[in-house]
């Protein structure tokens, strides 16, 4: 009883000086009284305080202080606090709020072993904190710790997968393409979970908009398009070994038809025996040669099957069907290039008539101008010899007058 | 223009419409159980702290038509449980359990920790007298401060001055009751007798044949010659006459809103006699010009009122 005064006595010497301002004297109090406590009363004790600073003004000052200086743990809170009281449980998480938000580091490194915990309320807990750390500006992008969350969707208790959902979308949010990466994977782990299937298309519902399709598609082709151009090379390379090959046959053949025509040409002559046989064992070497080359094609062939078991059949047939795709948008871009240079063409062609038009149009036009220039210079040589006519008129009628003049002069001056 | 819940409500009224009450009605259901089990618990830090219905009336109107427990949502009811265990252990709470329903033996197992097995089966099987005997034990022995009165289907505690009221034959209990109605004239009756035994014994209360709460206090002869003839006779009023003649009439006005009647008279030894006749209808109305139900709230300020006549008024005086 004298315990209980006591402790009462100092939550309500603690309420004083925290609401007083006097956070680093509540902080070693605190301090003294959890230190003092034994393994009887320890989670009485840790409960009775956070229960005392959780509802003041200043409480949320004061646990910050209390896990800096690791008087507290998040751990042992969660982990003790998860067997008593769901109420108070949520009221510490409540007031952890801006702390996880603000300094999520001080979280963060626990996250991997509180959410492996056997209870289900630890577990819970843990994934508010990390919907908290998300709220805040922290991203979290550590890919086990999100497939750890993740495997959560397949947890036994209902509320810890709801929470893993909303944890799931919170995240996504900010970083969709990783959340729906994780999640394809998962669900290629458990196709066959149907709540598990509702569930992610839950999250990814809410967290792949229009825009976010865009850059999550751009991503994902990124990292697809590598091991295609892979696959086609490789094919590519196959395609000209096998060329290669045929070449080969087929200089093989040749060469056999050249030989037997040599043996039939040969046979006549008794005194080639020896050449005879140098040409059968050429012949030989050849067809030996012909074999390993055969081999060789064998084991391309092998080799190339080996590639595609060691694959996995669902994403062989799905780059097949990728390849598929890609061949027909392929076809389709030739067509598309096909009808787009003739039309080129055709527009050239017509381009090139219309030039061949313009030229004759010109041609025409210089003609009727070199014409209108010829009918101008025309037109001035006639007004030039109008004008001499003229000049050559008057000319004449001044001669005459200058003549009528002088002979009237001169029949003055004779008279 | 959407539909507003008057549109629901007179649908629902409408005696033509009864084929497709039904259809309605289920969808109401519907998203009701949708709401608590799919939407509300399933998030367990929301439904502890802002839960999706207000004040978790929805399991009220499960526990009141008498759902057994697998028909509830059980977190929600876990917690409903535990904010009244925490509430009467003077924790913090996220909103005071005023009107809380909880069965009875969540009730017992919270109030009556040590006992609430036996206690459970002696209330279950109106076995009153083992039952009384351990409450009796308990305020007695272990100092417990809490009382109790029992009239017919129900069980009246009260704890400081949080009222509990335990509905016998339907095994729950309306924790901390306030601002519901209260159900019937017995109920009314037992409360009202119970306050008197606690607080103004010599106050008389009786059921009248029209079916009236009747509650009588008494002022003596005495006190009355003591009140001055009129107001402006005295400069500094004594407290007996700045009470009748300033804010007795404001009280009665008050009173006048929850009592059906308010009779003053003189018994024939001239004591003054006022007699507040209740029911379970107030005199107030609500939007729809129906009368207002008497609360628990209401009937706590009647009786206020009459402790303070009696204790400042009558006791002394006497």
């Amino acid at each position: 009883m004298a315990n209980v005064n006591n402790d009462k006595d100092l939550m309500e010497k603690i309420k004083k000086m925290t609401t007083e301002g006097k956070i680093d004297a509540v902080v070693e109090k605190i301090a003294n009284y959890l230190s003092q406590s034994d393994e009887e009363n320890s989670i009485e004790r840790l409960e009775y305080v956070l229960e005392t600073i959780s509802s003041i003004m200043g409480g949320r000052t004061v646990i910050r202080f209390l896990i800096e200086n690791s008087i507290i743990d998040i751990p042992t809170v969660l982990q003790n606090l998860s067997k008593r009281d769901n109420l108070l449980r949520y009221s510490v998480l409540l007031n952890l709020k801006t702390i996880v938000e603000e300094e999520s580091d001080l979280f963060l490194p626990y996250s991997v072993e509180l959410l492996g915990s056997e209870d289900p309320n630890v577990r819970e807990a843990l994934l508010q904190l990390l919907i908290f750390i998300v709220g805040g500006e922290k991203e979290i992008e550590d890919e086990p710790l999100l497939e750890l969350i993740a495997s959560k969707l397949v947890d036994d208790r209902d509320f810890v997968i709801e929470k893993a959902i909303q944890t799931l979308k919170a995240i996504g949010k900010k970083n969709p393409s990783i959340i729906t990466r994780i999640l394809k994977k998962f669900t290629k782990e458990c196709s066959e979970n149907e709540d598990l299937k509702k569930s992610i298309d839950d999250i990814l519902r809410s967290i792949v908009t229009v825009e976010k399709i865009e850059e999550i598609v751009e991503e994902e082709e990124s990292k697809i398009e590598k091991p295609i151009e892979e696959l086609v090379e490789k094919e590519k390379e196959l395609e000209t070994k096998e060329i290669e090959l045929k070449e080969k046959e087929k200089e093989l053949e040749n060469k056999a038809v050249e030989l037997e025509v040599k043996e039939i040409l040969s046979s006549f002559d008794l005194a080639q025996n020896e050449k005879e046989k140098q040409l059968k064992e050429k012949e030989i070497e050849l067809k030996e040669k012909e074999l390993e080359l055969k081999e060789k094609e064998k084991k391309i062939e092998l080799e190339e099957k080996i590639d595609k078991q060691t694959l996995p059949k669902k994403l062989i047939k799905e780059e097949a069907a990728i390849l598929d795709k890609e061949i027909e948008l392929k076809k389709k871009e030739l067509e598309f290039k096909k009808k787009k240079l003739e039309l080129e063409e055709k527009e050239k062609k017509l381009e090139a008539i219309e030039i061949i038009e313009k030229q004759k149009v010109l041609k025409i036009k210089e003609e009727l101008i070199q014409r209108e220039k010829q009918l101008e210079q025309v037109e001035i040589d006639l007004k030039k010899k109008s004008l001499e006519e003229k000049e050559r008129k008057i000319m004449e009628d001044e001669a005459k007058r200058i003549k009528e003049k002088k002979t009237e002069l001169e029949k003055k001056e004779h008279n | 223009m959407p539909l507003d819940p008057n549109h629901i409500i007179n649908f629902l009224g409408n005696t033509i419409n009864d084929k497709f009450n039904s259809e309605l009605l289920d969808l109401i259901i519907k998203r009701i159980h949708k709401l608590c089990f799919e939407e509300c618990q399933i998030d367990r830090i929301q439904c502890t702290l802002t839960p999706l219905c207000t004040r978790r009336f929805l399991l009220k109107l499960r526990i009141k038509n008498g759902l057994p427990l697998e028909d509830l949502p059980k977190f929600c009811y876990s917690v409903q449980k535990n904010i009244v265990l925490r509430d009467f252990r003077g924790k913090t709470v996220v909103y005071r359990p005023v009107d809380a329903y909880l069965y009875l033996v969540d009730f017992l197992d919270i109030f009556f920790h040590g006992d609430y097995r036996k206690l459970n089966k002696f209330i279950s099987f109106q076995n009153w007298s083992e039952a009384l005997e351990i409450f009796d034990d308990r305020i007695k022995n272990q100092n417990e401060n809490f009382r109790y009165h029992q009239k017919g289907n129900f069980l009246i505690i009260k704890y400081d001055d949080r009222l509990h009221i335990v509905f016998v034959d339907e095994k729950y209990v309306l924790c901390n009751a306030n601002r519901e109605n209260i159900v019937s004239i017995e109920l009314l009756q037992a409360i009202c007798e119970f306050y008197a035994k606690l607080y103004f014994p010599e106050i008389k209360v009786k059921l009248t044949k029209s079916n009236y709460v009747e509650i009588t206090s008494i002022l003596p002869k005495d006190v009355l010659n003591t009140i001055s003839e009129t107001p402006a006779e005295a400069e500094n009023p004594s407290k007996l006459d700045h009470y009748f003649w300033n804010v007795f009439y404001e009280d009665l006005e008050g009173m006048l809103q929850f009592c059906k009647e308010i009779h003053l008279e003189y018994d024939w030894m001239g004591n003054l006699l006022i007699k507040l006749w209740i029911n379970l209808e107030t005199n107030n109305f609500n939007e729809k010009k129906y009368k207002i139900q008497l609360r628990y709230r209401d009937l706590r300020f009647l009786l206020n009122f009459i402790q303070r006549l009696y204790n400042e008024f009558y006791v002394i005086w006497l």
